[in-house]
């Protein structure tokens, strides 16, 4: 039987806009297909060892809960968290924890924030919040059955940007995206997907979720081929009802 | 006789009225106008009264009610913007409408539920007799923003007025921070640690950490979310005093719930006295708004006895709770709003001892908050223990189609979620669904409520929400 262990790093203090969902979404849809799932929530003060997770879960927090996290996420899990994405295991950060992976986070007056540097991306403040839904298509999740969109609803009034060792998640068919100025949302780096969606982003968004999880097994299990069909009606209606509405 | 007043006056009067008529409640449109005519007009038709207002995330509207009702056992005429009006411009369409053509009014005191982020822009108009608040939660951070942003508005207002008396929950350490460096008379309420026990610590609570050094709150007690017996190990903040606490809870169901309570009106020596109180509405959040109406009463001076009358007899507000009887069943409207909110909602649905009928309305226009993510945050993972009571449950609203797929992780089968978007459809389905005696739920966000109102108000006949 296989299994898949789950980290929820600082989900006390980034669980904004229901970003728990992702973890839920990851859980059930393992448990479904008979994979074990333990999930373990890591937060101040307790050191994280790559080893004993398969994938690592970061979401997005309020400014004033980012700024407690920032001293423990610099001097206690950095550099690990740094050699783990290094050593392609499988992260997915939304929002607050996209920004967090990135080089600095420079504000609106001009004050720069040194984030964790574990991707070659950074953040602008701006004055404008960008929010509301959004829609974007990943070509890594193009296959027959799926069209590769994303739907997802984003709160942000930081401006990402990518370097040149990032690609970018996919494309903005509707919304914002990174910076509301390339038309590109969210970064992939070695095995690390971000994002700006909360919505929550994987319940809606099964093949992604499905995406994440079959990486994950690959990477943990050499005998690991694909992941068993599931009914999907509920979620496609839930997708299909936002794209149809948006695009 | 200021004549630019008068005129003001009567062109939104005639628009109240108007409004009216064409069914639309007329509550921001004459407001609105009002202030584009006349900018002086808050302060002008407001200075005669004693104002009480409410704010808070949740609870407002039923915090009102229970005060109105203590008002009237007391025998005190008010106003007050009974129809979910709570921003500035619904604010002065109250007041116009019960001023005479010179700007006066006969009746003296004024109750006003005043949005938690519109508090701020109201107090540069006006300043209240008492504030009185609820709590503090997230809520649809789309609009509202950082819940730190929303505390720091309503700080701003308060500090702005400063002979305003304050009404404080004294277990939410957002709210009870607004009085720690005030020196004005302030009530606080709350439950002592012998009254409830809540379940350990919620992994996404709204304030683990302390508002002021930012250490991690200890609490020798829980009530829900972050209520309870919090202090800081840190910087030393904690739980202050209270006046009006609730020692007891004697009994709690789907109906109403019994309590003892101190009141200790803060300037009496001597030991505060207790008493029984019967809350006629369920669920503990509402021992909370009940706690801080008593709060409210005691801080006007008016006699415990009027409070514990009033506490009994109140009806509850617009989709709050409502109850329609058809058939020989109960149709009852609860409005959902944020996560908390939610959550307290689904646990008075947990006391319910028969099988219902359960519908979920969930929309996301501008007034319920554009952002649906919420849905997340709330523990629907409660109902899966509950299913056998569950006969049927209908996603439904401009989103029916994300909250199927929240009920579906939550644990809920399949073959009990119906997505079902018409709203007459709705109705007569889950009631015809209902047996005899039992109860169809209706969970609507705050647009979906005045739809599947109205609609309701057709077919059974409602009150009008203005009355």
């Amino acid at each position: 039987m296989y299994e898949l262990n789950l980290c929820h790093l600082y989900p006390d203090l980034l669980n904004l806009y229901g970003d728990r969902g992702n973890i839920i979404a990851l859980q059930k849809r393992a448990e479904w297909r008979g994979i074990k799932v333990t999930v373990t929530n890591l937060s101040l003060g307790e050191s994280f060892i790559p080893e004993n997770y398969d994938i690592v879960f970061l979401g997005g927090g309020q400014d004033y809960e980012q700024e407690i996290i920032q001293e423990d996420l610099l001097k206690e899990k950095g550099n690990e968290i740094k050699n783990a994405i290094e050593n392609s295991k499988v992260f997915l950060c939304i929002c607050g924890g996209y920004q967090l992976l990135g080089k600095y986070y420079k504000t609106w007056e001009g004050k720069e924030i040194e984030f964790l540097g574990a991707l070659d991306l950074w953040t602008i403040g701006g004055q404008k919040r960008m929010i509301g839904n959004m829609v974007f298509e990943c070509d890594f999740l193009k296959t027959e059955a799926c069209d590769g969109k994303i739907v997802g609803f984003e709160n942000h009034s930081g401006r990402t940007y990518l370097g040149t060792g990032v690609k970018p998640l996919g494309r903005m068919l509707k919304g914002n995206g990174n910076n509301g100025e390339d038309k590109l949302e969210g970064a992939i780096y070695k095995n690390v997907y971000c994002s700006y969606s909360h919505g929550s982003l994987l319940p809606k968004n099964p093949a992604f979720t499905d995406f994440l999880l079959t990486l994950s097994l690959k990477q943990k299990y050499k005998d690991f081929v694909s992941l068993l069909h599931l009914n999907d009606d509920l979620e496609n209606l839930a997708h299909n009802s936002m794209v149809e509405r948006l695009l | 006789m200021n004549l630019r007043l008068t005129l003001t006056i009567a062109v939104c009067k005639v628009l109240i009225k108007a409004c009216r008529l064409i069914n639309q409640g007329g509550t921001t449109l004459p407001g609105k106008i009002a202030l584009r005519l006349y900018p002086g007009i808050i302060s002008k038709i407001t200075q005669g009264y004693k104002t009480i207002m409410i704010t808070g995330t949740n609870g407002k509207t039923t915090t009102a009610r229970i005060i109105g009702q203590i008002l009237k056992e007391n025998g005190i005429d008010f106003i007050s913007n009974k129809s979910g009006a709570n921003l500035v411009y619904g604010v002065i369409s109250t007041f116009i409408e019960a001023a005479d053509l010179k700007g006066g009014n006969s009746i003296t005191t004024a109750l006003i539920e005043i949005d938690e982020a519109a508090f701020s822009s109201l107090t540069k108009f006006m300043e209240p007799h008492m504030l009185v608040v609820t709590n503090f939660f997230r809520d649809q951070l789309d609009r509202y923003g950082e819940l730190y942003a929303t505390l720091k508005g309503v700080l701003s207002g308060i500090e702005r007025c400063e002979k305003t008396k304050l009404v404080l929950n004294a277990d939410d350490s957002l709210c009870a921070s607004l009085g720690r460096n005030e020196n004005r008379p302030t009530l606080y309420y709350g439950f002592s640690r012998s009254a409830y026990s809540g379940k350990k610590e919620l992994i996404n609570s709204d304030a683990l950490f302390c508002v002021y050094c930012k250490g991690k709150y200890e609490y020798s007690y829980r009530i829900y979310g972050h209520l309870g017996g919090f202090s800081c190990p840190r910087c030393g903040y904690g739980r202050p005093q209270t006046h009006i606490t609730c020692t007891h809870i004697l009994e709690l169901n789907s109906t109403y719930s019994l309590i003892r309570f101190s009141a200790d009106a803060g300037d009496k020596s001597g030991n505060p006295q207790e008493y029984e109180a019967k809350i006629n509405l369920p669920g503990l959040y509402n021992i909370y708004n009940a706690l801080a109406a008593a709060a409210c009463g005691s801080m006007l001076g008016l006699p415990v006895e009027n409070t514990i009358k009033a506490l009994k007899s109140f009806e509850c507000g617009f989709g709050r709770m409502e109850t329609i009887v058809a058939e020989g069943k109960l149709i009852k409207v609860i409005l959902v709003k944020n996560p908390t909110g939610f959550n307290q909602v689904l646990s008075y649905l947990l006391t319910e001892e028969k099988n219902m009928q359960l519908a979920f309305l969930i929309n996301d226009n501008a007034a319920d908050g554009t952002d649906i993510s919420w849905l997340w945050d709330v523990e629907f993972e409660k109902l899966e223990d509950m299913q056998d009571k569950l006969d049927n449950i209908y996603a439904s609203g401009l989103r029916a189609e994300d909250m199927a797929v929240r009920l579906k992780y939550a644990g809920v089968y399949t073959d009990k979620i119906h997505i079902l978007k018409d709203y007459n459809q709705l109705i007569n389905t889950g009631l015809s669904r209902t047996k005899p005696g039992h109860s169809f739920f209706i969970l609507p966000t705050y647009t979906a409520m005045l739809d599947i109102r109205k609609i309701l108000k057709k077919k059974f006949g409602l009150k009008e929400f203005w009355k």
